[in-house]
């Protein structure tokens, strides 16, 4: 193991510098476009940008009444959301490729989650357990982009990141209905993942105010809007290497910068629905996502038939 | 000394404890520390005779002791790499619980340690015996009635409080049924003659001709040995019978012996008896794919329900109790997979049922450590705050750091976050049970089943965590922390923590080491389909490396933590790169000044929609008092 670590390190910061950088431009675009749609002018597309720098300079409050455990859990948002950036492929193999499969991929995708959830349980106000309450609903939904891997995983036949996130669940004999069905349930629910209007109940500004980070201010709000900004990046880079893998195999400039253009084109895509859908409550949010969860689960089995 | 002669000399050891300290209870601390010796001679033992067999192997002849051959009893210990497995969890596990006892036992000052060490030690010697007895009839009861007799007082330990006795009375009874059904399936299944016709050897020896002459009545007697372990280790529907109310009439250190040990005896009975028994003879007659597929469907339904129901609970002892049977499922989940591909010819298939067993073998290892180490730690908050009901807890963060930093280590392993112990077992129960859907179409559907179950688990000690540790300090919290610096349990209640808490990181961190074991064990164990198992395990290399099966699934938990702990200092930089001056101050409340009790975000109010939608499952607590939930 020693050997290869040092190049996996080096992937890693590859990939995760990569997410650092456009993350907040990703953010900007989404802003930029939301505030057309809705006739505003909208801030500059690089305003995330300087927002970051400004929180980085803030007085940074802590209210919890162990405030080591805010601090552990805003670096670890951070942190664990890069760490996903190392185990996808972007543009070139995942550099964890030797190191995690699917299954460590789909766990770390929760302890993202969890990071927020710690915030909100540190911090301690009623609101933020309001909200880290809300959010874990939401997270026991994740299982669907779950299954979505294990679908390419059954048709690639083994767990290896880069067999599934290089188009397996198209590998059906015939008409690949199994990937198409995940291709539909995981657009269906995509805003969820990156936390979006219509599902971003848990921190629903106008009822909860923010719900876990409402406590939080300067460097670690920083932190914790700078992993959000690094979802939306890294589930749309799961979303491309799942389902629009055309492209990616090419070479290395070119299939790298193809990869970006598809992750842009899927950010895009998520903010027009973003902008024209107002939030669902969370019974009616939880009803959307069993019904998709089932259809995920008759994917599932359809792929274990080879279809 | 053989290994066999070790465990019966564990066995003695533990009996003798009991009697000194039952002579000794007048003086509590004295009866505390006899007991804490017998565990731990018997446990150095015990280990010594695991170690034994996995470094030389398993003795050659089955050292038996003839008792009463007219009667078919034979006192038969013989001690084989699973046997060894069961045998080293018991003996890392004994000796922390029995020292945190020492401590922990004051709490319940108006009961006698009478019933209390004396029955630790009978449930001890009982677990050491069980997972090493070859006598499936005699010996088996015997020792399971000194099981339930040891477990019967431990749970009746609060003998003046209703709700113990009711619960220790369901005990008795559930065990009893459990044991006539075992003792009927060997019946049926001993169809042999001569003295040692319930040896398992015999059995196994003689059941080839029984599957092929009658399938029904083979099939029958599994059923019932299965029913009996079943019962013994919480299946649904019995596990919810018994263990909730059971688990929390235990005193913390024996309910953390008994969830993470002497329950531990009715996987390692399912896995001997569908697994081990059949000699490849047999195999042609041995339906192991309809098994699978019964055991896997239990074992989905036991995970999911287990868990459902633990969501709901308020009580942090009845919340870890629900929380055992749904471990306990993916356990069942993993020998049903195994069995399920076993159905499937071929060196791949082999290799899938070896890698969802070894994960079901380590599982039960790691719910060992991490359920030990859970009701140590619903313990140590009981002992300082004297209330389990979590709605009362919050901040204890700060008042018992570290028993929180356990806790926490213990929640992250049993929710299966990656680089804990339990997302190394869980991985190898995935990787078995998706992997074999080609050919076995329901497996990945159960497996979806549990991954789902897995981010419920981890919603469920988010808030057993959350609610007691972080949060904010409940008025009731801080009654009892004023006039007091903190909460802490002392140093003999803090060891035992700390122990199994590393524990649970050393096997989360360095699983290659772990798997390595275990697939020393299967070699060791030479039996059934035991040994097919042993040469198909998962390749497992150095103690750095990684694990995982060729070409399907690959793990290496060191590369993940450098990468993790790398990004956690480009975060920590980061976050210091503005220079931000710090300064702590009260929450923001929107406006009110102070946060009034009532006011307080506590644990009933968690998951209200999750909660709403699976009413139907039940497990719901008694008392409600409080409004609906957000």
């Amino acid at each position: 193991m020693p050997r290869e670590l040092p190049w996996m390190l080096l992937g890693s910061l590859l990939n995760a510098g990569m997410v650092l950088l456009l993350a907040p431009l990703g953010e900007g675009v989404v802003r930029k476009i939301t505030a057309r749609i809705q006739s505003r002018q909208g801030p500059p597309v690089l305003q995330p940008y300087f927002d970051l720098l400004k929180l980085l300079g803030k007085e940074d409050i802590e209210s919890g009444q162990w405030p080591w455990a805010q601090r552990f859990a805003a670096y670890l948002a951070l942190a664990a959301s890069l760490t996903v950036a190392a185990l996808l492929p972007m543009g070139f193999a995942a550099p964890l490729n030797r190191g995690a499969d699917i299954i460590v991929l789909i766990y770390l995708l929760t302890l993202c989650g969890v990071c927020t959830l710690l915030a909100g349980l540190a911090a301690g106000s009623t609101y933020s357990l309001i909200g880290i309450s809300r959010e874990m609903m939401m997270m026991s939904l994740e299982p669907v982009l779950a299954i979505a891997l294990l679908v390419g995983a059954v048709h690639a036949r083994t767990f290896h990141l880069d067999a599934v996130l290089g188009g397996a669940v198209y590998a059906a004999g015939g008409v690949p209905w199994s990937g198409l069905i995940m291709l539909g349930v995981v657009t269906g629910c995509f805003q969820a993942l990156v936390q979006r209007l219509p599902f971003d109940i848990s921190e629903a500004e106008t009822e909860i105010m923010e719900g876990p980070l409402m406590e939080y201010s300067g460097p670690k709000l920083a932190l914790f809007k700078y992993a959000s900004m690094c979802r939306m990046i890294l589930y749309a880079s799961l979303f491309v290497g799942l389902f629009i893998p055309w492209g990616s195999g090419l070479a290395f400039p070119l299939g790298w910068l193809v990869f970006w253009v598809k992750v842009g084109a899927v950010v895009l895509a998520v903010t027009l629905v973003a902008a024209t859908h107002a939030r669902y409550r969370v019974d009616q949010a939880v009803r959307y996502f069993a019904g998709l969860l089932l259809l995920a689960v008759a994917a599932l089995v359809l792929a274990t038939y080879g279809w | 000394m053989t290994p066999e002669k070790a465990v019966f000399a564990a066995i003695l050891v533990c009996m003798g404890g009991a009697v000194m300290s039952l002579g000794a209870a007048r003086r509590r601390i004295l009866a505390g520390w006899l007991a804490f010796t017998a565990a731990s001679v018997s446990a150095v033992l015990v280990g010594w005779a695991a170690c034994q067999v996995l470094v030389v192997g398993p003795s050659a002849d089955r050292w038996a002791m003839r008792m009463m051959p007219k009667l078919g009893i034979t006192l038969g210990l013989h001690v084989d790499g699973l046997t060894a497995v069961f045998l080293a969890l018991a003996s890392i596990l004994a000796m922390p619980t029995a020292l945190y006892s020492i401590a922990y036992m004051p709490r319940h000052r108006e009961y006698g340690v009478a019933r209390y060490y004396p029955s630790f030690l009978l449930l001890l010697a009982a677990t050491y015996g069980l997972v090493s007895a070859t006598d499936m009839m005699w010996i088996l009861c015997v020792l399971w009635q000194l099981m339930t007799l040891g477990g019967y007082l431990l749970i009746g330990f609060e003998n003046r409080n209703a709700q113990s006795v009711r619960a220790a009375n369901r005990y008795l009874l559930l065990s009893e049924l459990a044991c006539v059904a075992t003792m009927g399936g060997a019946a049926l299944l001993a169809t042999g003659g001569g003295a040692s016709k319930h040896e398992f050897d015999t059995i196994s020896a003689n059941l080839p001709a029984l599957l092929t002459d009658s399938p029904v009545m083979a099939a029958a007697a599994l059923a019932l040995l299965c029913l009996g372990f079943g019962i013994k280790m919480g299946v649904w529907p019995f596990g919810q019978w018994w263990i909730p109310d059971a688990y929390v009439a235990l005193p913390s250190p024996a309910a953390a012996l008994a969830a993470a040990v002497t329950c531990k005896t009715g996987v390692y009975g399912v896995m001997r008896s569908l697994l081990w028994l059949v000699p490849p003879e047999g195999w042609p007659h041995y339906p192991v794919g309809r098994w699978g597929m019964v055991v896997a469907t239990l074992g989905t339904i036991t995970l999911f329900t287990g868990t459902m129901q633990a969501l709901k609970q308020e009580q942090s002892k009845r919340l870890l109790a629900f929380h055992s049977i749904g471990q306990i499922g993916y356990m069942l989940l993993g020998i049903g997979a195994c069995m399920a591909v076993l159905a499937t010819p071929g060196p791949e298939a082999q290799a899938l049922a070896a890698a969802a067993f070894v994960g079901a073998l380590l599982h039960a290892v790691n719910h060992g450590l991490f359920k030990g180490l859970l009701f140590l730690n619903a313990g140590s908050m009981l002992y300082a705050t004297d209330t389990q009901d979590l709605n009362k807890l919050g901040g204890l963060m700060r008042l018992m750091p570290l028993t929180g930093l356990t806790a926490i280590i213990a929640s992250f392993s049993i929710s299966g976050v990656p680089l804990f112990n339990g997302f190394v077992s869980k991985w190898a129960i995935y990787t078995g049970a998706v992997q074999a859907g080609g050919s076995v179409h329901y497996l990945p559907v159960c497996a979806v089943i549990a991954i789902l179950t897995s981010a419920l688990t981890l919603a469920s000690f988010i808030k057993f965590f959350g609610t007691s540790f972080l949060s904010r300090s409940s008025d009731w919290v801080s009654g009892r922390a004023a006039g007091r610096g903190g909460l802490e349990v002392g140093p003999l209640m803090q060891i035992p923590q700390v122990f199994l808490a590393g524990m649970c990181l050393f096997v989360g961190l360095t699983p290659a080491t772990t798997l390595g074991v275990l697939q020393t064990a299967l070699r060791a164990s030479d039996q059934g389909y035991g040994r097919l198992l042993a040469a198909a395990a998962p390749t497992a290399g150095g103690p750095l490396s990684g694990a995982g099966t060729p070409g399907i699934s690959v793990y290496m938990p060191l590369a993940v933590a450098v990468v993790l702990g790398v990004m956690f200092i480009v975060g920590r930089r980061l976050s210091r790169l503005g220079a931000a001056p710090r300064r702590s101050a009260e929450p923001w409340l929107c406006g009110y000044v102070r946060e009034a009790e009532c006011h307080r975000y506590t644990a009933h109010n968690f998951y209200g929609e999750i909660k709403r939608y699976f009413r139907w499952l039940g497990g719901v607590p008694r008392r409600s008092s409080r409004g609906p939930a957000d």
